[in-house]
């Protein structure tokens, strides 16, 4: 898939998002309930900030260590039997995973949920190959289906799907032929994958947190899903993003309270499961071979700059589910699998800004996003410091935009510049606000304004007047 | 056992260093002294009772059914809840706590009454996960078990089949009191241990909180989707 | 106690003189001597968010010189404010600059904050009639990290009937540029707002930054809600 989703401009995607009505209000409701599972479960800790500011010190020291841990990693799932590939990019990836498949002979795969594989187009490298790669979390199976439809959000990601898309989704691609009821559905899906893990060769996880100090890869989910492609199929391949690694299971402990927290509002999800390496001589369920590729694919170009702490992410999609622009437009308009506020940093990151340049300006700055992040990303700094790349280094700003804001920090630096705008500014705005139609619509930016909205109207003095007369008349009004 | 094969090493951490602007990292890196350990403050202090107490508060949450008993009430105790999950048939880890705490006999009682009972036997091969899939109980005892989330934590082995807490339609887990503890604070620092006396680590450790579940679906709880559909807790009251 | 009042470019330039009146005649009845240094122009935010850094340094310095000599600094604004706290990242490579900035970063002030705060005012004496609703912008809330002042403030204002707004921590959708940048995603934010506001069954929004009042107001002048937009220091300094 890529990280790249969708077709159309940024604008285009937007609008449609915005006339999607039920995705809206499914994601009205996700947000509202995610948020406030979220605000409940951390609320009862009591001593919230604390937790975040040691789940940042420890984000921020595996950062700073990356190298080390790494190797110290790759050797412990080495010295266990497992093997281990460095990925450079997607290309390198996939030819690593595809070759570990032809090996294997293996036809039948079946994935849990990974946002890394979706990053570097996995899926479509095994099919080519001839393999059926079937996702197994329930979300991501939908969607499948469903003609590959894109994920609209990093956990949840047939949000903006309703159960009777599903049910026709389902009964077209698989003859299901019960009601639209969750649970009817989730029977079925849950019958139908069955018999896919039983059949599966080869099982792919993604990995939510690496463990250096003894080469385990924890998984935490709520279906079971990962659990089965990692019991049933005897070859196991764990993609993960380079930086998913923590130093000791101590502060594996801390992410995952944090990440299920922060994803669902639960303590623990149903299912946290620690791999090491292959099973154990003895053992009867468990890969008798496993491989983990390590993925670069862009981000150690971010390592060392000031957008480093993004990398600190966690995937838990508390800023999404927090954020009102993507309450609005909902996942797709972001054009990127890592939709919302983390997306809006993270995507332009990884593909440059050509085709993401409006992601960074696709947010009001509220900061509800930083507020919200496990590990004190300072996301809305982020996206200001993407703004100020886009002026100072790439020059991709428009011409209008420097001129304008060269224009006001003149005069906002030379008072007497300043007073000459902001004398005359009340009967500009009371020439635009009072326009021919009753609603202004002056040029520019004022235009732009007043296309939805009014311009406040200059009754009376200014401040400025009414400051300088009681100056001279001395007393006080 | 064979060591595994690694790609592309050296080159993949020498671009890490080189843009975090130093040479690579050989010597051994220590961890820094966190400025805040609130794990640590979760439930600390309280006996095993209070411990209890909080894990049967927290089962409610995660739709996962708890019986206290002791281990004199537990044979009469045992049938019931086999019944109450619809018998049929079970399979279970090979685990000498099942001898340990008089569950043997309640077992073979269960063979003489129909229900098949299968233990998990590594000279089986998959015939074992043949049995696993097609049972109505998986029963396991739980390693470690943790308060705040009404956790389970199972360490797998020769004889601690990965499956049988997976594949059947219903979970059972028996819960010595004595493996009570706070929280997963506790269990990871003794899984820390393990790894720290670098020995083979466990293949597989299970942190398992109730039934499996999803909300994939328009954001609705549905319980039991591809593990169990349904958990059940037995806590023995082992002092 | 002497405070110099940053007005706001918004309060001094797109706004008649009422919010900046008010704030004069609240702290001066607190017994607070104010000046208005005339030389104040903009915090510098317009450009800071858009990423014209350097021209936002212009812009810093200018205002830390014109306000050097102040006691305090009191503004009307908490995103203003907010801004002024921001001065001494920019001169991170500038350390004279930055230890001036963050002169003035300590001794700034949004309103309600320093009333409440510094001069450990509860009660401002205002008396107010009507059904009212505020809303609480982001930057004071999450960054300035003002919650409590304009609740404590309001609270004591006699007449003053409060509901809650819905979603209170939902952003507006101003965002500066953003308004005008992404106005169809700013449209659906603000369309949302009003209608919480509407839930309230308020005559009166109160809110403490011009920048949300302004785009709330617009919106609801717009569409031709009987709903009336007032700023945090009118209703403070209203009277019997």
């Amino acid at each position: 898939m890529g990280v790249k989703i969708g077709e159309g401009k940024f604008f285009e995607r937007v609008d449609k998002g915005i006339n999607d009505k039920f995705m809206r209000k499914a994601v009205k409701e996700a947000q509202t309930r995610l948020e406030g599972r979220k605000t409940q479960t951390t609320e009862e800790m009591g001593n919230w900030e604390d937790w975040r500011d040691l789940s940042e010190e420890i984000r921020q020291h595996t950062l700073e260590n990356l190298d080390y841990y790494l190797d110290q990693f790759v050797e412990n799932v080495a010295k266990q039997g497992g093997h281990v590939f460095f990925a450079e990019d997607a290309a390198e990836a996939n030819e690593y995973i595809t070759s570990v498949v032809k090996k294997k002979e293996a036809k039948n795969i079946i994935k849990s949920k990974s946002m890394v594989t979706e990053e570097i187009s996995m899926n479509e490298a095994l099919e080519e190959l001839g393999c059926n790669v079937v996702e197994s979390d329930l979300g991501e199976w939908i969607l499948q289906l469903d003609d590959h439809d894109p994920p609209s959000h990093i956990v949840v990601p047939a949000l903006h799907k309703n159960k009777e898309q599903i049910r026709d989704t389902f009964r077209d691609k698989r003859k299901y032929d019960k009601s639209s009821d969750p649970n009817e559905l989730a029977q079925f899906a849950r019958e139908q994958l069955r018999k896919d893990f039983l059949s599966a060769e080869v099982g792919i996880t993604g990995c939510n947190f690496a463990v250096a100090e003894s080469g385990t890869v924890s998984l935490v989910t709520n279906e079971g899903n990962a659990r089965m492609a990692t019991t049933l199929p005897k070859t196991q391949i764990t993609v993960m993003g380079m930086e998913r690694i923590v130093p000791t299971w101590k502060e594996l402990d801390i992410l995952v309270s944090m990440l299920c927290r922060s994803a669902v509002g639960q303590k623990l999800t149903s299912y946290i499961t620690g791999l090491t390496a292959t099973k154990e001589e003895g053992d009867v369920d468990g890969p008798e071979e496993f491989h983990v590729v390590i993925v670069d694919n862009g981000r150690s170009k971010i390592l060392g700059t000031q957008f480093q702490s993004a990398l600190q992410c966690i995937r838990c999609a508390a800023c999404i589910n927090v954020c009102p622009v993507y309450r609005h437009v909902g996942g797709h308009s972001y054009g990127s699998i890592y939709p919302g506020p983390i997306g809006a940093v993270l995507t332009p990151l990884l593909e440059g800004y050509d085709d993401h340049k409006e992601l960074p300006y696709a947010s009001t700055l509220c900061a509800a996003c930083t507020d919200a992040c496990p590990v004190k990303i300072p996301l809305h700094e982020l996206l200001v410091e993407h703004r100020r790349v886009i002026v100072e280094q790439s020059g991709k700003s428009s011409f209008g935009e420097k001129l304008a804001m060269k224009g006001y920090a003149y005069a906002a630096s030379n008072p007497s510049v300043y007073k000459i705008g902001s004398s005359s500014a009340p009967s500009f705005i009371g020439h635009v606000a009072k326009g021919e139609d009753g609603h202004g619509k002056g040029p520019g930016p004022v235009k732009l304004w007043t296309d939805i909205r009014d311009l406040p109207e200059p009754t009376g003095d200014t401040f400025r007047k009414w400051y300088v007369n009681r100056e001279k008349g001395g007393g006080k009004s | 056992m064979t060591t595994g094969t690694i790609h592309n090493k050296d080159k993949f951490l020498r671009k890490i260093a080189d843009q975090l602007g130093r040479k690579r990292r050989t010597e051994k890196v220590e961890l820094p002294k966190w400025s805040k350990l609130p794990q640590y403050e979760v439930f600390d202090g309280l006996s095993k009772d209070e411990l209890l107490d909080q894990f049967v508060l927290q089962c409610e949450n995660i739709h996962t059914n708890v019986v206290v008993t002791t281990q004199a009430e537990l044979k009469e105790m045992f049938p019931k809840i086999i019944n109450d999950l619809g018998g049929k048939s079970i399979v279970h880890w090979k685990d000498p706590r099942f001898d340990e705490y008089g569950l043997r006999e309640a077992l073979e009682n269960q063979k003489k009454s129909g229900v098949s009972v299968h233990e998990w036997n590594k000279d089986l091969g998959k015939r074992n996960i043949e049995k696993a899939e097609q049972a109505n109980i998986g029963i396991t005892f739980s390693d470690v078990t943790l308060a705040e989330s009404g956790t389970c934590v199972l360490h797998s082995d020769n004889g601690k089949g990965r499956s049988v807490s997976l594949l059947p339609e219903k979970y059972l887990a028996i819960i010595p009191k004595s493996t009570l503890v706070p929280r997963m604070t506790q269990a990871t620092d003794k899984i820390h241990e393990i790894a720290q006396k670098n020995g083979r680590m466990p293949s597989c450790i299970n942190f398992i909180s109730g039934p499996s579940n999803s909300a994939d679906i328009e954001l609705r709880l549905v319980v039991g989707v591809h593990g169990p559909v349904k958990a059940t807790y037995i806590v023995i009251d082992d002092k | 106690m002497k405070v110099s009042l940053f007005l706001t470019c918004l309060a001094d330039v797109v706004y008649p003189a009422s919010v900046g009146k008010s704030t004069v005649e609240i702290l001066e009845r607190l017994g607070c001597e104010v000046d208005f240094p005339k030389k104040q122009t903009c915090c510098g935010q317009p450009a800071f968010n858009s990423g014209f850094h350097r021209e936002s340094r212009d812009v810093a310095k200018h205002m830390i010189k014109t306000f050097e000599e102040a006691e305090y600094v009191v503004s009307p604004s908490g995103s203003c404010v907010t801004m002024l706290h921001e001065y001494s990242k920019l001169f991170s490579e500038d350390p004279e600059w930055q230890e001036r900035a963050k002169a003035l970063s300590d001794k700034s002030f949004e309103l309600t904050q320093f009333i409440v705060d510094v001069l450990k005012v509860d009660d401002v004496g205002a008396e107010f009639h009507g059904n009212v609703t505020y809303h609480t912008s982001c930057h004071m809330t999450r960054l300035l990290k003002v919650k409590e002042a304009p609740m404590k403030l309001l609270e004591n204002v006699k007449g003053l009937k409060f509901t809650e707004l819905p979603n209170k921590q939902q952003c507006c959708g101003f965002g500066g540029t953003f308004s005008v940048k992404m106005v169809p995603i700013s449209e659906q934010m603000v369309n949302e707002k009003v209608e919480h506001i509407e839930e309230t069954d308020a005559e009166v929004l109160i809110g403490a930054d011009l920048g949300c009042l302004m785009n709330i107001g617009g919106r609801i002048e717009r569409q031709g809600k009987p709903i009336k937009v007032m700023h945090i220091a009118e209703v403070l300094n209203s009277q019997a």
